[in-house]
């Protein structure tokens, strides 16, 4: 298979060029970048429109970059970019032209239309499906737990994704499972995006551009999980002047410092992180918990240097670190490292060439007792990630990306190592190898004015690597057999098509219909005791016992903007099923287990659903309101006797309304409001006596539910100038006692008797932020 | 090595469980609706190396809120215990869903088979008891508890041999209280996957209804594997034990054929006895 894919993306690419439209005149390039006129920061998904085309325009890419190629003529370009002024200019091109757009920011939104007249009606022309973006700057004022903004918190209210539970930065994205998710910040992948035992996610909205998640179609350029893509993009730090930003809340406090290396030739940027809850556990006369701990830190840098027009290096890197510690007893420590260095560079003025060297790891150590006798357990995963991507502009009707990609993942499932009077044996797991790949190509074609097609192929494999052993092992999971592979020598290969194609039909100016088809594979799987992320899941990969998991996806949309693109709205309507999910056999012991292989059952799940969603972007009052009804089911041969069952993250009704008020330059006010069907969860149906005890009967997997959940959060924001304001948060507004957990116990006056115990995480919960820039 | 400690799955629920009680988590009983299941018929029968006669006990299931302490027994019964030197011992039912044996011994090294006819089904197990592990020593030291409570660390020496696979299961009780109530633990289970051919020192934390003056008994099973996780998937599903956020529970995993619920065991079992001071 990957003999025969090698050449497929180039054998496709020279197809797509080979047509060229004879041309009756001469054309010439305009290029550039579009930036924040005050900062120099480069603007994503930016909207270059030219005035005298109808319906011609481009977006600028991941780089602020856009290239539109037009017939020799004068011409007014007109860029524009949410929360910014629009700049126009007019453009007599003889000539390829080269030259950078920049935006001023608007200091609030005043204006109920961005601008009237010649608009790219980018949700309802693009052939995105599934697709929200946002920008941090918009999400500003949405209320949040503890007054720490969080942007994992934040998507988790766009229709399609849900919330994993109370507090928790995990998500469902269309019914797949939390490790479907690949969330990449600046193109690293982030293996553990919780901090706090999963209050908080690892991002530090401080840092960041740009944030937009992919459930539906998700373009040909990223793989490697099957339900959704987290693309964040951090700022590039501001290459005009040194200013700095901070934040001082009852959990953490934030700064960020950036300004230029070289004026707009360069900039750099850092900004950290620390919770200081556990300062207060110093205070405590108690000498066990004074010297307790519970905090994280993280810090984010990035540096930027263009070389000329041509080219622009970027180096950036994450590090975080959560430290949880009880003297004696126990002590957990985890954390991501990521590190990404990039080079832009442009072939003439129509091709642009992304190479990107990405390094990531993740660990966690965990100590148990202490002293002599204590023992420690460590395990992580690691990446190194080479990555190049093109994107070639050969007119405004056409573009087309194409790329590869190599990681070398490295997999430490757990080692022991303990103390001299330890009664544990010391144990290291095999590390295991394994080189994942890719080669893609896509393309975008605007084949009628009305008609508009991005369809792309995407070609992987893994291989996992000796050195390392291959176990086999029978129906009941007992070892049959062991081969040793030397170091390099492929254990077991495995290799996807991943065919990915959208389009859009434009019904007239202001409406669409969309349909998307893609197939997805995934390699890694994570393995978890818990419904809950932790920082001990363990990251597996496929292996001569675990397949990869597949997932085909079909979804069709209907988009149409009213009064002048001030309301977005969209249906969209998708089937998902997937292939080699796992399960767990009744039992199953995850933890340090070189047998884990054998603890794992395979099945199938599919999903369907559909998607509403009201959008407001411009104006004082904006927001969004989203609703979700959908369906997943997963089946295994050995749970609930081989029939069908509801999966957990099976939501019926999942709605989210987010409504954000710029009363005055002074006061802003935030509200959101969520509901959602319970969880399916499997509750006893008997009881018996064994071993004398009472023991639960269980006859169904996931046959009952939580109650609903729901939920208000309100926030105002006082600015006293555009240097500082006060956020005032409201968790929980009316104080529902939403289910966190149900369990059974037996009740205490009369131990016969048997009662439900509903857990709720968290009450009304007031929370006030002072925030800062210079 | 060490009881004291939580189970691991338990800590991070715990930890969220402490973190949020300072914000004001907080639990209530509620009523919910549970589906009444159909009686399913639970078979348990154990044979030690200690003498018999040995009991296999015959129930169903019964509603879940309201539960007695009488299950619906099944009378009427074949039941037959076999072992691989040639013993066939049918049982004879002594009380109603309650079947003894007459001739059988058990002696470790030898495989014991179970078989069951009721009410037209036939259910089968089997089970091998394994080599004697005693206990070398017994001996406790007094502990603190933070909230003031006097209790005992209870340590408990054992030699675990050089081969692979040996499964504990260790039961405490006093004089005064059952097993589980002075541990407020329910199954204190132990494989020598980590510790193999060590001495083992086991360390349980009791620390409630326990006083000077108590009689002590520890014993020590040493179980097949079948057991050990039949014990260990029951233990996942009694509610003390299970952690809010624990996977999706099922029927423990037994080495009953024909989808009986309940287990077959045979096991070894020494015990020792101690005056707490």
């Amino acid at each position: 298979m990957p003999g025969q894919t090698r050449w497929l993306p180039a054998a496709l690419l020279v197809a797509l060029l080979l047509p060229a439209p004879a041309r009756s005149q001469r054309t010439f390039t305009i290029s550039g970048t579009v930036k924040n006129a005050e900062t120099g920061e480069a603007l994503i998904g930016a909207t270059v429109v030219v005035q005298e085309l109808r319906s011609v325009g481009t977006l600028t890419n991941a780089y602020g970059f856009f290239s539109l190629t037009l017939p020799e003529s004068t011409y007014t370009v007109v860029a524009q970019y949410l929360g910014f002024h629009p700049t126009v200019d007019t453009v007599r091109l003889t000539e390829n032209r080269h030259f950078d757009l920049a935006l001023s920011p608007e200091p609030i939104r005043v204006s109920e239309v961005v601008v009237s007249g010649e608009r790219l009606r980018t949700n309802v022309t693009s052939t995105d499906m599934g697709v929200k973006k946002l920008a941090i700057s918009e999400v500003k004022s949405v209320p949040v737990l503890l007054g720490e903004r969080d942007i994992l918190k934040t998507i988790q209210l766009l229709p399609g994704i849900e919330s994993a539970g109370e507090g928790n930065t995990g998500y469902y994205a269309r019914g797949g499972n939390i490790d479907q998710n690949l969330i990449l910040l600046d193109e690293a992948p982030v293996y553990n995006s919780s901090h706090l035992l999963g209050f908080l996610s690892v991002f530090n909205s401080d840092a960041i551009k740009d944030v937009s998640v992919m459930t539906g179609d998700i373009p040909a350029e990223y793989g490697g999980r099957l339900s959704s893509v987290l693309d964040i993009r951090t700022n590039d730090g501001n290459e005009k002047e040194f200013g700095g930003t901070g934040g001082i809340g009852l959990l953490a406090s934030r700064l960020t410092l950036e300004g230029p290396i070289v004026k707009d030739r360069g900039s750099f940027l850092i900004s950290g992180r620390r919770t200081y809850a556990d300062l207060f556990l110093k205070l405590s006369s108690d000498t066990t918990i004074n010297r307790a701990s519970l905090y994280f830190y993280d810090l984010n840098a990035k540096a930027s240097y263009r070389l000329g027009d041509h080219d622009r290096v970027f180096l950036s890197g994450y590090f975080g670190r959560d430290n949880f510690n009880y003297p004696d007893l126990f002590g957990f420590d985890w954390g991501n490292a990521t590190a990404t260095l990039r080079w832009n560079h442009l072939f003439g003025d129509q091709l642009f060439a992304n190479t990107s060297l990405i390094f990531s790891d993740y660990r966690y150590t965990n100590t148990v007792g202490a002293g002599t006798s204590q023992y420690e357990i460590t395990s992580g995963i690691q990446d190194l990630n080479a990555k190049l991507d093109f994107e070639y502009f050969p007119s405004p009707r056409s573009t087309v990306k194409f790329g590869a990609n190599a990681i070398y993942h490295t997999f430490r499932p757990g080692a022991v190592t303990s103390g001299p009077t330890s009664q544990a044996n010391d144990l290291t797991l095999e590390h295991r190898y394994a080189l994942e790949s890719a080669a893609y190509i896509s393309h975008e074609l605007q084949i009628l004015p009305t008609l508009k097609v991005d369809y792309g192929l995407r070609a992987s494999s893994f291989t996992l690597l000796g050195p390392g052993t291959a176990r086999t092992y029978d129906a009941t999971g007992d070892l049959v057999s062991t081969q040793y592979y030397g170091s390099g020598s492929p254990i077991r290969t495995y290799a996807s098509l991943e065919p990915r194609i959208a389009g859009t039909f434009l019904l007239d100016e202001n409406s669409s219909i969309k349909a998307a088809y893609t197939r997805t594979a995934q390699y890694l799987h994570l393995l978890s005791n818990s419904t809950t992320t932790n920082p001990s899941d363990l990251w597996v990969p496929s292996s001569n016992n675990v397949p990869p998991q597949h997932a085909d996806q079909y979804s069709t949309g209907y988009y149409r903007n009213f009064a002048d693109d001030a309301y977005e709205t969209s249906v969209e309507v998708y089937y998902k099923s997937m292939s080699d999910l796992i399960d767990y056999k009744n039992g199953a012991d995850l933890q340090l287990n070189p047998d884990v292989e054998s603890q794992l059952q395979y099945g199938k799940g599919w999903s369907y659903g559909v998607e509403l969603l009201v959008r407001k972007n411009a104006g004082p009052v904006h927001g969004w309101l989203g609703y979700t009804l959908s369906k997943t089911q997963e089946q295994f041969a050995e749970v609930n006797n081989g029939n069908a069952f509801p999966a957990r993250q099976d939501r019926t009704h999942d709605i989210s309304l987010v409504v954000m008020y710029d009363f005055s330059p002074t006061w802003n006010f935030g509200a959101t409001w969520v509901y959602n069907t319970g969880n399916a969860v499997t509750f006893p149906s008997g009881n018996y006596w064994v071993d004398g005890r009472l023991v639960p009967y269980y006859t169904e997997r996931n046959g009952y539910r939580m109650p609903a959940y729901h939920r208000l959060d309100l926030s105002v924001t006082y600015n006293f100038s555009t240097r500082s304001n006060l956020n005032f948060s409201l968790y929980n507004a009316y104080n529902r006692a939403n289910a966190y957990a149900i369990s059974f116990r037996q009740n205490r006056n009369d131990p016969q008797k048997t009662e439900a115990v509903q857990f709720t995480l968290f009450p009304i919960i007031p929370s006030l932020t002072y925030n800062f820039n210079f | 090595m060490n009881s004291t400690m939580l189970p691991q799955r338990w800590i991070l629920p715990a930890a969220v469980i402490l973190l949020t009680l300072g914000l004001g988590a907080c639990q209530r009983v509620v009523s919910i609706d549970l589906n009444k299941a159909d009686p399913h018929i639970v078979i348990e029968g154990v044979v030690t190396d200690g003498p018999g006669p040995y009991t296999v006990s015959i129930t169903k299931t019964g509603s879940y809120f309201e539960p007695s302490l009488v299950f619906p027994t099944v009378s009427g019964a074949t039941v037959v215990l076999r072992d691989n030197a040639g013993t066939i011992d049918t049982l004879r039912e002594a009380a109603p869903g309650k079947y003894v044996s007459s001739r059988l011994s058990g002696v470790e090294g030898r495989t014991y088979q179970l078989s069951v006819v009721a009410e037209g089904k036939e259910y089968d197990g089997t089970s091998v008891m394994p080599q004697k592990i005693r206990i070398d020593s017994v001996y406790t030291t007094v502990l603190r508890a933070p909230d003031g409570d006097r209790g005992y660390n209870i340590f408990v020496k054992f030699k675990d041999p050089p081969t692979q696979e040996n499964y504990y299961r260790v039961i405490v009780h006093t004089n005064m209280m059952p097993p589980d109530s002075i541990t407020g633990q329910r199954y204190l289970l132990v494989s020598d996957k980590l510790l193999n051919g060590n001495e083992a020192t086991y360390q349980i934390r009791a620390s409630r209804n326990i006083d000077p003056g108590d009689t002590l008994t520890v014993a020590l099973f040493s179980v097949d594997r079948a057991t050990y996780e039949y014990y260990s998937t029951l233990r996942n599903i009694l509610s003390f034990d299970r952690s809010p956020t624990a996977l999706a529970p099922a029927n423990p995993n037994t080495n009953l054929s024909n989808g009986s619920l309940g287990y077959f065991a045979a096991l070894t079992a020494d015990s020792v006895h101690i005056v707490l001071r």
